[in-house]
């Protein structure tokens, strides 16, 4: 088939006046505004689209909408690249470039086609019976290999140039789907009040009414469609969503809906409109108006080109004009595909209809035999012939049938070049089913329909299984008018449509020759899955419907079993003997149809990818050359390298300074949570391990909080404001969770304490000036209290004002260097540490980042939550045992730790390691082990917590928890690194700088 | 030794271009966060002798005196907003009126950001960072909330119809910020639920 197939008139959705060109690998292809690329492409004259995913075998376009599982293409180019998309939806515009899928070199000659010659060695459950062994040949040999040759579109290249977004809405009906069943129930609901929306995944409103026949109130389908949906979009209580597909429906109705905003029309995009829209629709009630999808019939080679849907055939000509070929065969089981017969007929191509029913004498085919259409009923396709290659068909055999009968004997030859196949229409019962929505078998219609459903959502039309117009149109405005205000049902408006007979079933139609001898009955194009492969998935035993689908692949991928699901059931069923309810069905699962991740992720992309938390002094840091690092959602200055300095180099000098001089670190973060009321000290003395009603007030304590388990999970200084009243420190990451801890046992084990609890963390700005200039850089800065040692020693608190700026001042120390914590409202942050800064200036201060500070505290053995403890680590266990009250009633944790196994000597201890080549610094994290072996399994006896170079003492330091450390003081132990080294060391104490404190009291 | 310097969160962020509403930051807001009892008359009577009006109790409202307006946070919990000058009074006054009543009174002028959306289409720009229903009739001025936007905690106050405050902690002032940038672009418009053009 090579000349042009666009007929002289017609197109219901084509403007002729316009026309349009695109590529399609590469070639120019011209059409009209408001065709897809399927109509466009079929209408010059080509009919293959891509290649199969298993035999390589030619395809072409077999349906007319979303339920396209073959022709799958890929548009645009580099990063604006979409593989996969149904070339039956995609709507063509003016220098559009479109590429055929999964060919190689060429979609006319596929080298993999040879695939196809041996495909007796490529059965069902091919996979897993071929690439088995050896095991080691999976990964370099059979994985490359099915990834060449198998799977679909290519993924783009680079990054994506559109947005996205997504938006969430309420409203008290989700109509989904705009066809004749939908727009009624749209138009009642809204009638009676509710917030409706109708999302509906076509440009156009009126689903499969345009191709349906009848008419309503007198005015045809197309008319009536036009001028409801007119009014739909007129309403103010209502929300009409085009090119919008519902992709999945969760519990107490949350639906998805992906938005096509912009694919069909660049010029919106290069406005800035957001290509995609995610749709988190929260709905009171859902009403399933999504129609049915066709069948198609297995017979030998049903998957030719130019093999496609009835329903396809008749909208191709309707909607757009195209001729699907010049003689065609509509091979049916039912009274609708006659109305493909007569706009063939009617549109001058040439048809004849085969049908397997024994008779067919309903309104519709005694109407096609009265203007001279041949009809065959008791017949059926049991061929097609193909020219080489399989591109194009060049007759079909039609052969006499009935039910059950075996392998065809006699058959004729009829010359054609397409096929229009009906086996009847599925209820699309996808959306129904995600969510746990109970279905069963209707006999007379040889399909599955909607029975209950635990969330508020009703299916009408033919969703439930209901084809007559005028009972879709009672559902609907039933369904409709009970949703909102009144309730009133409004009346239904006359309908008239041909009278159909019953189809009846036809699951397989036989050939002359054994099935895999070059007579392949698709059930699953997409998967290339046969009648054949599912037969053999029974023989060996795969009987429960959902093995036989990971078996064979039927029913999986992009697909979902759209056109495939019923067919494959009813092979599956007559081969073992079953009814199909017997049989079962296979899960559905969202998506409906592949969505974008561009729209999963909308706006969150870039510098919104994770919320970042900055300090009021975040910008500073920026301009002095910090390298950053994420502690939780913050970003904390790690370093400040300047002059060409490595990090090392600069976190040395920062150290450095405050040990001999003085630093200034940003300690915004941590955590602030203000603690008031008459039994705020019983309080923090339970949640604590040690005492806090002993804290005098202005004065500072360290204390340690652990669970109820007994395992550390925060810490930090608290200070005693008033009687009444505390300022509790957390770790910097643990702010709102210890504030939600407190909260937590205040609101529900300890009702009766009389405590407030208010997180404050952001409220301030909180500095420490640290070295032994300290007191001088903050005397400089003109305080209003005495800052001596003697009116402020270590662990004591003053409020006051340095200069102009109000402040509290912790002496607190967490670097073992006379130490003082300034904090001052947020928005004054900025002005003191500029000022702090400026008056450091002539006693050398040094800004210091994350790093200095661990090391800094490493050096003292400070452990930080976290890092020391694991989430299994006690007070004990990091030798802290001391602050652990044995005075105390109780407190949180206390009984856990009186556990023989959490007081067990062999538990592992924190202890302080002394590499014995000073250089070596130990890996966070390395394993000590009781015995070095040429390779591992090794039994490990502990792990390195912290490890780091320490400019002050001018080698290795760590901190290791290990099996009994504290009892194994000065033995040597080792860690095998991996490439082989082994690390050996010496257990110390973890107090590797000023044993005795006497830095902190000056 | 020098003057005080006073930086808000949003200071010196560049004036957005290109957006469907406008947004600004709202600079200079005294807030007091204050805990109490309900159930308790006499903090009751005192905070509102201080602050001129009672407590709202009623979950998501607001209440407003001349100049002050409280938030209410939770069933014990408000947010009093004043001029920032008129938070230190009012922070002294409920602490001296508050004596003896258990209680928590404590500055956060500093803890917040406040972004202020202006003009048509503020709800949907909201909604497009949040799963409540704006568009229900709940939404009017002088209902305040906690939600999750943006995947972090804020707070909304709708101070009239088309004007909304969004509170969030001050270290998130910058992402937000940004995320309502990229979600109120002119071209990303949206209007729900009113009349729309019949599409060609």
């Amino acid at each position: 088939m090579s000349k042009p197939y666009r007929l002289s008139t017609g197109g219901r959705f084509v403007d002729r006046a316009k026309k349009v060109s695109f590529t399609f690998d590469g070639k120019t292809v011209t059409g009209f505004q408001g065709d897809t690329v399927a109509s466009a492409v079929l209408a010059s004259g080509q009919r293959v689209f891509g290649r199969s995913f298993k035999y390589h075998r030619p395809r072409g376009v077999v349906g007319l909408g979303s339920e396209e599982m073959n022709a799958l293409i890929g548009v645009g180019l580099g990063a604006r690249h979409e593989p996969n998309l149904r070339a039956t939806q995609i709507e063509i515009f003016n220098g559009m470039a479109a590429v055929s899928q999964n060919r190689w070199p060429s979609l006319t000659f596929d080298i993999g086609a040879v695939n196809n010659a041996f495909s007796r060695f490529l059965p069902g459950g091919f996979y897993y019976k071929t690439f088995m062994w050896p095991q080691s040949f999976w990964k370099h040999v059979y994985e490359p290999f099915i990834r060449r040759a198998a799977g679909l579109g290519k993924a783009p290249e680079g990054r994506d140039p559109d947005t996205y977004e997504q938006i969430h809405v309420h409203c008290d009906v989700l109509v989904i789907g705009g066809g004749v069943a939908g727009l009624a129930a749209a138009e009642a609901a809204a009638a009676n009040g509710a917030k409706v929306i109708i999302a509906d995944e076509n440009p156009h409103l009126g689903g499969l009414a345009d191709i349906s026949g009848g008419a309503i109130d007198g005015q045809s389908l197309p008319d009536w469609s036009a001028a409801t949906g007119a009014k739909l979009y007129a309403a103010e209580n209502v929300h009409v969503l085009n090119r919008t597909t519902v992709v999945g429906h969760w519990h107490h109705n949350f639906v998805m809906l992906f938005e096509r905003v912009a694919d069909h029309d660049p010029a919106l995009l290069s406005q800035g409109v957001p290509r995609h829209r995610l749709w988190k629709v929260r709905a009171h009630q859902v009403i399933l108006a999504t129609g049915s999808i066709e069948r198609p019939i297995a017979f030998a080679n049903n998957d030719r080109p130019g093999v496609m849907l009835a329903s396809a055939a008749r909208g191709m000509v309707e909607r757009y004009g195209v001729a699907p070929g010049s003689n065609g065969v509509v091979f049916t089981n039912n009274d609708d595909a006659y109305q493909t017969a007569l706009v063939l007929k009617d549109a001058g191509i040439g048809v004849r209809v085969v049908d397997s029913r024994g008779r067919a004498e309903g309104a519709l085919p005694n109407k096609a035999r009265e203007i001279g259409i041949q009809v065959d009923t008791g017949s059926v396709i049991s061929a097609v012939n193909t020219s080489w290659g399989g591109l194009n068909i060049t007759d079909v055999k039609i052969a006499s049938y009935r039910r059950g009968q075996g392998r065809v004997i006699k058959e004729t030859k009829a010359e054609a070049d397409f096929v229009a196949m009906s086996g009847g229409w599925n209820p699309a019962l996808h959306l129904w089913c995600h969510n746990g929505g109970r279905i069963h078998f209707d006999d007379k219609l040889q399909a599955f329909r909607p029975k209950e459903h635990h969330d508020r959502i009703v299916a009408i039309g033919a969703a439930n299984g209901t084809f007559g117009l005028s009972q879709i149109l009672t559902e609907a405005i039933h369904a409709g008018s009970k949703l909102a205000g009144s309730g009133k049902v409004h009346p239904v408006p006359a309908a008239v449509q041909a009278d159909e007979r019953p189809l009846e079933p036809i699951w397989f139609a036989p050939a002359t020759a054994k099935y895999n001898e070059g007579n392949k009955h698709f059930i699953d194009y997409q998967n290339d899955v046969t009648a054949a492969d599912l037969e053999l998935a029974q023989r060996e035993g795969y009987e429960s419907v959902e093995h036989t689908k990971r078996y064979t692949t039927f029913g999986m991928a992009t697909d979902q079993g759209k056109t495939s699901n019923i067919n494959g059931l009813g092979v599956i069923a007559e081969a073992s003997g079953k009814t199909i309810p017997e049989v079962g069905i296979t899960t559905f699962r969202p998506p409906y149809t592949p969505f974008s991740f561009g729209s999963v992720a909308g706006v969150l992309t870039k510098d919104l990818f994770l919320p970042i938390r900055r300090t009021a002094i975040y910008q500073w840091h920026v301009d002095h050359g910090a390298v950053f690092e994420p502690v939780g959602q913050w970003r904390r200055a790690y370093t400040y390298p300047r002059n060409g300095e490595t990090n090392h180099q600069s976190i040395d000098r920062e150290i450095l300074a405050v040990r001999n001089a003085v630093g200034l670190l940003d300690a915004s973060t941590l955590g602030k949570i203000e603690i008031k009321g008459p039994d705020a000290a019983e309080f923090l003395d339970r949640m604590y391990t040690n005492m806090f009603s002993t804290l005098k007030t202005a004065k500072c304590r360290y204390g340690l909080m652990m669970n109820e388990l007994g395992f550390l999970s925060d810490d930090g200084v608290t200070v005693r404001l008033s009687d009444d009243h505390f300022l509790m420190h957390t770790t910097s990451g643990g702010a709102d969770r210890i504030s939600a801890w407190l909260e937590e046992w205040l609101q529900t084990e300890w009702t009766q304490y009389r405590v407030f609890v208010t997180n404050v963390t952001e409220n301030w700005s909180q500095f420490a000036i640290a070295g032994p200039k300290a007191r001088e850089v903050l005397q400089k800065l003109d305080p209003t209290f005495d800052i001596s040692n003697a009116a402020l020693p270590h662990m004591s608190f003053v409020e006051g004002r340095l200069g102009a700026y109000p402040v509290r001042v912790y002496r607190i120390s967490f670097s073992g260097e006379l130490s003082y914590e300034v904090a001052t409202p947020a928005n004054y942050g900025l002005g003191l540490w500029t000022d702090i800064v400026a008056a450091g200036a002539e006693f050398g201060i040094e800004p210091y980042g994350t790093e200095a500070l661990h090391v800094l505290r490493a050096e003292k053995g400070y452990i930080v939550v976290g890092d020391e403890t694991d989430g299994t680590t006690t007070p004990i266990d990091v030798g802290l045992d001391g602050l652990v009250s044995k005075k105390k009633a109780d407190f949180l944790g206390k009984r856990s730790l009186e556990q023989e196994h959490l007081k067990a000597p062999n538990r592992k201890q924190l202890v302080g390691l002394l590499t014995e080549d000073p250089n070596d610094v130990l890996p966070d994290g390395a394993y000590a082990v009781r015995q070095v072996k040429d390779k591992p399994p090794m039994e490990m006896i502990g792990q390195v917590t912290s490890s780091y170079r320490s400019p002050t003492l001018g080698r290795s330091i760590a901190m290791a928890l290990i099996e009994n450390g504290r009892n194994r003081m000065g033995e040597t132990i080792s860690f095998p690194l991996p490439g082989g080294k082994v690390v050996r060391a010496r257990i110390t104490d973890t107090v590797f700088y000023d044993k005795e404190g006497a830095k902190l009291n000056v | 030794m020098s003057e005080l310097s006073y930086q808000s969160p949003l200071a010196g962020v560049a004036e957005p271009q290109g957006l469907s509403i406008s947004i600004r930051e709202i600079d200079e807001r005294g807030m007091i966060d204050l805990r109490g009892l309900t159930s308790d008359a006499g903090f009751m009577a005192a905070v509102k002798g201080v602050i001129g009006v009672g407590l709202p109790v009623k979950p998501r409202t607001s209440a407003s005196w001349g100049d002050v307006k409280v938030l209410w946070l939770s069933t014990d919990q408000w947010l009093i907003l004043s001029s920032r000058a008129r938070a230190h009074e009012l922070l002294s006054q409920l602490r001296d009126a508050l004596q003896g009543y258990h209680s928590l009174a404590v500055d956060v002028s500093d803890m917040r950001a406040i972004i202020r959306l202006e003009g048509d289409g503020c709800r949907e720009v909201i909604m497009k960072g949040t799963s409540l229903d704006l568009l229900d009739p709940e939404y009017v001025q002088g209902c305040c909330r906690r939600m999750r936007y943006a995947e972090i905690a804020a707070l909304l106050d709708v101070v009239e119809d088309n004007v909304f405050d969004i509170y969030v902690f001050r270290s998130f002032a910058h992402y937000t910020w940004n995320f309502l940038c990229a979600t109120a672009k002119a071209p990303a418009k949206l209007k729900l639920f009113g009349a729309q053009e019949v599409p060609a």
